[in-house]
């Protein structure tokens, strides 16, 4: 291939002009910034009042909306950082007199408080093996400590009265207004650039498939922690304004209660969506000032009601029902606007050489030493020896259960063998977990297509060249640069004209396709492929097959592959190692294997 | 049991009823009372409401305000902070009451008086409390710890020749103050104190406090335990244990005491406001609660009683003030009295009440009589600054 | 000494208790039951209902059992099934779903506290120290009710069904197991069990609609170091309930309170399967 940038349209890109999102963005926040200009002039106090606390709720429920609409943690925890914001507000205004710089000071000791403990809460939460049920555990245990840690600070937190009478920064209920609005409004536009942008787009990735961002070489832990924190410091500014506005703070902010009160509000504006959660924040809460005075049992009671409902039903929320009515309507009057993704680029990438090893080592590319993989007292593999180089086509066979593909997994993820040695290209990877093996020179395929489905296909392969090119945090580059490898499996099954299309919509072998070309995106050495064929035709099987003997010459890669379709073994394997009851039966050629006895009695036993 | 739903939904009505055919007359005088109709103070809620109602007609009926009718805006303060700043706002800026009454906790008044002082209108808060709120706009008619503190201790002292005391309360402002108080005053008293345990407002395990009840085996008890949930946990978890020293609670009131059952038995209640106070004044305000509410008459408390009380006094504010401008309201309210249901109450003592204070014992089954009684107990020092 | 002691087993029995219903729940569904402290708020106004028609406090129980069962096995029917494959949001609805049976109640009875007689008053001596009579019998229900469960789990072919489902759904449905109906009869049976903690809980508890959510977190907590074996609750129940107690009885009730949180996130965090030996 040559190393001119070789440009990709999608099929889908679109002929006739139209109005840019980014700029449909601006128009969008410069209108609400007029509005929330204006508003304070058409209403009377007591709305400006309330709206001024909504729209502060509103700036959290952004927060929660981040972490557990595209990250997929689902918090219980974000009323405790609102509460560090606002106790930090109030204690220095109490115990040192209002000024400036105690205003100041107070913001950044909120921040950094609140930081400090979401760090210790990501520590506890996100790590490697860590489920999202412990997670949310761990969020729910937070906001449950900090109002016990308040009720105990006696007078000195006011314990369950709170603090009051201290004076804050001195502006109007109108300034308020504008200077909450404002925020609000910025922070929305920010949110919305960012989770749009490449690396936003992570965001969802993590949520829908985690393990196939960590097998992508991401520490998805540290990604996950960074955001948290981001979003702790969000909720400490809006505790922030929050005590100074309101001039109280009361142990029930903090609380659990309040915490899954800003769940309901975004799990009825719409999760993931920005908007909704904002918008029904605001509404949800103006809505209670005024109802909840007169029917205040049965207001609750409709909103766990109406909450049920739209978590059973409308799992999106309530934000995307408008939107879709509003497109069906858009439909029917025939200004219908087609569903639109953003063009794709895709480049050829220099070669990164960010892999720890170096392209000329030499040496065997992977090295198994008596590995043994253990459940309780049940022995899966055991005594595993065997070495591959570079250039090879390895194929594992072995009846179900063999333990080939747990053989995959104790390779591709350090922590899980029970015992034995294992090295890529002459590094130990000793108890590395998989985004580390990744930079070893890793890469893997799981059995069944792993991609990420509510992406497009251009989406799956940035994200699969994360780790290698650093995604842009505001915006969509529009470019891909992938390896030539890669790019060679894009091309021959057609991928690249559908890297627009979302992943879900593919074929079943495209989907294989599209997965195999975000290993290779990686640069590995040692390409671990668990039934790439399955499922796919006759042709679709032929072209994979050429595909993986061109790159294990011209890339040099070493490719361990388990199959059970033995004429496409025969057809591209260089060499045969045959599993039988967690052990090494036989390791040979393809010819001697397939005149063995001993693998036709195997197979024969185990009823294949 | 569906009863105080439609109360509350009938008072709205009335009062909504009140306020639309008030607006054809000379404007009327218009009384916030941001109460919780939600939430933990909902309990006391509908009872609060039906004493500032009778309160209100009463003086409508003898002629009004300045020839003014007086009316009521209630607004749901959810029994918190957050609450009570919605209420506090509707009122003030959305209402445009004249005055605010209020039963609340001291988180929603702590949250509330800054918009009291935005909005620059009287307040009478009417819940007892743990003492020194000051704001200038405020008075109080309810007790304050320097009230109640040596009621309970002297009687266990003299009549009981109690020595040894445990403190048991909750986790918050109020439950540490008055214990606080209670602890310094036993110390001057030379009694002993043999313990002083502290469980989180929503702990509903009292074992080790109790445990450690059962180990010193002191001669009384004294409580300070939130109302509601709190009181009944601990007073049948230390029942079920079987300890049957001198139990004299701060924050029991009648009616929980009547669902307590059997194992309110002997509790000691101090306060200033039975429904079997055997005076004229309290005969006749029972009687008017049963001829306007009927069956549905809420058992008056208190937290009910000051607020009636705290309606009548502001009604004689203006009436000597001339005026429902807020200055010349606030420096009456210092010097009317009223002599309602608790006795007379005049809250000349920085912006507090010396108020006739009451000790009560729960019997077998389950009423509360009261056993003493001392009249113009002084609030002490509260807001030297006012 | 002894106090302390008898303070350990009973407080670690009611934790035993106040969790097998969901313990039961979260092991075959593997899905958490926010609805737990509703369903035991609910039993308690079983209880009241039964103290209300002059019956025999015991009466309360069964009573609670039937009312928690049908709405456990109505929630279960209605919203459950549909989130079976979102366990977190199956979390959040149940929470909702907890919320709706604590607002009607409240428009049922009011928001006040209720009054339940307790089926028994007064203390026995245990080696010289008295100590409560209720208490005691809670710890011996809390033993049958361990019992039983686990009887019924290995006796009954229902049992056997529940414990494939609970090792592993998918080859138990080729088995020709309906999951599905085991699925109901685990929701309906640990939501009765909500109730009957609930109604079990009254005479040291207030009646509220709030009551049983003050269970709620200790209860999940338990159960998430258990996993789904009864007797890994057992020894959660006595390792953090008595972690509680002791915390409790020398250094104070507010760090006593979050014992069972902060120990068992710290559990978690070192070992994931937490008591469970699997």
């Amino acid at each position: 291939m040559s190393n001119a940038n070789v440009n990709e349209l999608g099929s889908s890109s679109l002929q006739r002009p139209q109005v840019r999102p980014l700029t449909r963005m601006m128009i969008v926040a410069s209108i609400a910034l007029i509005g929330v200009g204006a508003a304070p002039f058409f209403m009377d106090a007591y709305s400006v009042n309330v709206l001024v606390r909504s729209m502060i709720y509103a700036a959290i429920a952004l927060s929660v909306d981040i972490l557990w609409g595209y990250l997929g943690v689902l918090t219980f925890g974000q009323s405790a950082f609102f509460a560090v914001g606002a106790y930090a507000t109030a204690l220095v205004f109490t115990y040192g007199g209002f000024s400036a710089e105690y205003a100041f000071a107070a913001l950044l000791i909120g921040i950094a408080v609140a930081v400090a403990l979401a760090g210790l809460v990501a520590f506890l939460a996100f790590w490697h093996g860590a489920s999202a049920l412990y997670a949310s555990v761990i969020t729910l245990v937070l906001p449950i400590i900090v109002t016990q840690l308040l009720f105990s600070g006696g007078t000195y937190t006011g314990s369950s009265s709170g603090l009051t009478g201290f004076d804050t920064i001195p502006l109007s209920s109108e300034a308020w207004f504008w200077a909450v609005g404002v925020w609000l409004v910025v922070l929305t536009t920010v949110a919305w650039m960012y989770t749009r942008s490449d690396a936003g787009r992570l965001l969802t990735a993590i949520r829908e498939n985690e393990q196939r961002c960590k097998y992508l070489g991401l520490n998805t832990s540290n990604i996950k922690a960074v955001i948290f924190l981001i979003c702790a410091a969000i909720g400490a500014i809006a505790g922030w304004m929050y005590a100074n506005y309101t001039m109280v703070v009361a142990p029930e902010i903090a609380g659990f209660t309040f915490g899954t009160e800003l769940l309901i509000w975004v799990a009825l504006g719409g999760r993931g969506t920005l908007f909704g959660p904002v918008i029904g924040t605001i509404i949800i809460d103006y809505a209670s000032a005024h109802l909840q005075g007169d029917f205040p049992f049965v207001w609750k009671l409709a909103i766990g009601i109406v909450f049920v409902s739209v978590i059973v039903a409308l799992p999106r929320g309530i934000l995307p029902l408008v939107s879709n009515a509003a497109n069906w309507l858009r439909g029917r009057i025939g200004i219908a606007q087609p569903q639109q993704y953003s063009q794709l680029q895709l480049r050829q990438a220099s070669r990164s050489g960010r892999n720890i090893i170096g392209f000329e080592s030499r040496g065997p590319a992977l090295v198994v030493r008596g590995v043994e993989k253990r459940f309780g007292s049940l022995e899966v593999l055991s005594g595993i020896d065997f070495e591959a180089t570079y250039g090879e086509i390895v194929s594992l066979v072995g009846p179900n259960g063999a333990g080939k593909t747990t053989l995959m997994t104790c390779i591709a993820d350090g922590s899980k063998r029970s015992g034995g040695r294992i090295s890529i290209a002459g590094h130990d990877i000793a108890h590395r977990p998989p985004e580390e093996c990744v930079r070893l020179g890793v890469g893997r395929k799981f059995q069944m297509a792993n991609v990420f489905d509510s992406l497009t296909v251009g989406e799956c392969l940035q994200i699969a060249r994360a780790r290698l090119d650093p995604l842009s945090k505001w915006q969509k580059s529009g470019v891909c640069n992938l390896p030539p490898s890669a790019m060679h499996v894009v091309r021959a099954t057609g991928l690249h004209s559908d890297l627009n299309v979302p992943a879900q919509v593919l074929s079943h072998g495209k989907k294989q396709a599209l997965e195999l070309a975000m290993v290779l995106a990686l640069e590995p050495k040692v390409v671990l492929l668990d039934e790439p064929t399955a499922g796919l035709t006759k042709a679709e099987r032929t072209l994979i097959g050429t595909i993986l003997t061109e790159l294990a010459r011209t890339e040099q890669l070493c490719i361990l592959l388990v199959e059970h379709d033995l004429d496409f073994v025969r057809e591209i394997s260089s060499r045969v190692i045959v599993l039988h009851q967690g052990r090494i039966v036989l390791n040979g050629s393809v010819d001697e294997v397939v005149n063995s006895e001993l693998v036709k009695s195997v197979y024969a036993g185990s009823g294949h | 049991m569906k009863e105080p739903m439609k109360k509350i939904s009938v008072l709205l009505a009335i009062t909504a009823l009140w306020a639309g055919s008030a607006v054809a007359e000379d404007h009327p005088i218009v009384l916030g009372i941001p109460v919780g109709l939600s939430g933990a103070n909902s309990v006391v809620a509908p009872s609060v409401i039906q004493a500032t109602e009778l309160a209100v007609s009463e003086i409508n009926d003898t002629g009004g305000l300045l020839n003014r009718k007086l009316v009521v805006e209630v607004a749901d303060d959810a029994s918190g902070a957050a609450g009570a700043q919605k209420a506090y706002d509707s009122l003030v800026f959305q209402k445009k009451v004249d005055a605010i009454i209020a039963m609340e906790t001291t988180a929603a008044r702590n949250a509330g008086l800054p918009i009291i002082t935005r909005g620059q209108i009287p307040y009478i808060y009417t819940s007892f409390y743990e003492g020194a709120s000051c704001n200038k706009y405020q008075h109080i008619d309810a007790w304050v710890p320097q009230q109640m503190v040596s009621l309970m201790v002297d009687y266990f002292m003299k009549d009981h020749g109690a020595k040894t005391f445990f403190l048991v309360g909750s986790d918050y402002a109020f439950g540490r103050g008055l214990l606080g108080d209670t602890n310094k005053y036993i110390a001057e008293k030379g009694g002993t104190l043999v313990g002083e345990e502290y469980n989180p407002m929503d702990a509903t395990d009292w074992t080790a406090i109790v445990s450690k009840i059962r180990a010193t085996n002191p001669d009384a008890i004294i409580t300070s335990t939130a109302a509601g949930a709190p009181n009944v946990t601990f007073t049948k978890q230390l029942r079920s244990a079987g300890i049957t020293a001198n139990y004299g609670s701060y924050a029991l009131d009648e009616g929980t005491a009547k669902t307590l059952g059997p194992d309110a038995e002997g509790i000691y209640l101090g306060g200033t406001y039975y429904t079997g106070i055997e005076s004229e004044k309290n005969a006749q305000f029972l009687k008017a609660l049963h001829a306007k509410f009927g069956e549905k008459t809420e058992t008056p408390n208190e937290l009910s009683v000051p607020q009636y009380d705290a309606v009548h006094l502001y009604a004689l504010a203006v009436k000597n003030a001339g005026t429902t401008d807020t200055d010349a309201v606030v420096k009456a309210l210092s010097e009317v009295t009223f002599d309602g249901p608790r006795g007379p109450v005049k809250m000349s003592k920085q912006r507090h009440a010396p108020l006739t204070m009451y000790l009560a014992q729960v019997n077998a089954q389950g009423d509360t009589k009261i056993i003493k009684s001392y009249a113009n107990v002084d609030p002490g020092e509260q807001c030297p600054k006012l | 000494m002894v106090p302390v002691l008898l303070d350990l087993i009973t407080t670690a029995a009611i934790l035993y208790i106040v969790s097998s219903g969901l313990l039961l729940v979260f092991g075959v569904m593997k899905l958490i039951n926010f609805a737990h402290g509703g369903l035991m708020t609910l039993g308690g106004y079983a209880a009241v209902m039964a103290t209300a028609m002059g019956l025999n406090p015991w009466i309360g129980i069964p009573l609670a059992a039937i009312f928690g069962g049908i709405v456990g096995l109505g929630m279960e029917r209605v919203v459950v099934r549909s989130l079976y494959n979102r366990p977190l949001d199956a979390i959040l609805a149940t929470w909702g779903l907890s919320i709706i049976i604590g607002q009607i109640i409240t428009l049922v009875f009011d928001r006040g506290v209720h009054f339940a007689e307790p089926p028994i008053r007064g203390v026995i001596n245990i080696l010289g120290e008295p100590y409560s009579t209720y208490r005691l019998i809670l710890t011996a229900l809390a033993l049958l009710l361990g019992l039983g469960l686990t009887a019924a789990l290995r006796g009954t072919s229902l049992g056997l069904s529940t414990r494939a489902v609970i090792m592993n759904e998918d080859l138990a449905r080729g088995l020709g197991i309906n999951s599905g109906l085991v699925r109901s009869i685990t929701f309906t049976l640990g939501s009765g069990l909500a109730a009957v903690a609930g109604a079990l809980i009254t005479p040291l508890s207030s009646v509220d609609p709030n009551m049983g959510v003050a269970w709620l977190i200790s209860a999940f907590m338990l159960v998430l170091v258990s996993g789904s074996s009864l007797f890994s609750l057992a020894v959660a129940s006595v390792v953090l309930g008595g972690a509680q107690v002791v915390v409790s009885n020398y250094f104070g009730s507010v760090l006593g309170g979050m014992t069972i949180a902060v120990l068992a996130a710290v559990i978690l965090r070192i070992r994931p399967q937490g008591f469970s030996y699997e």
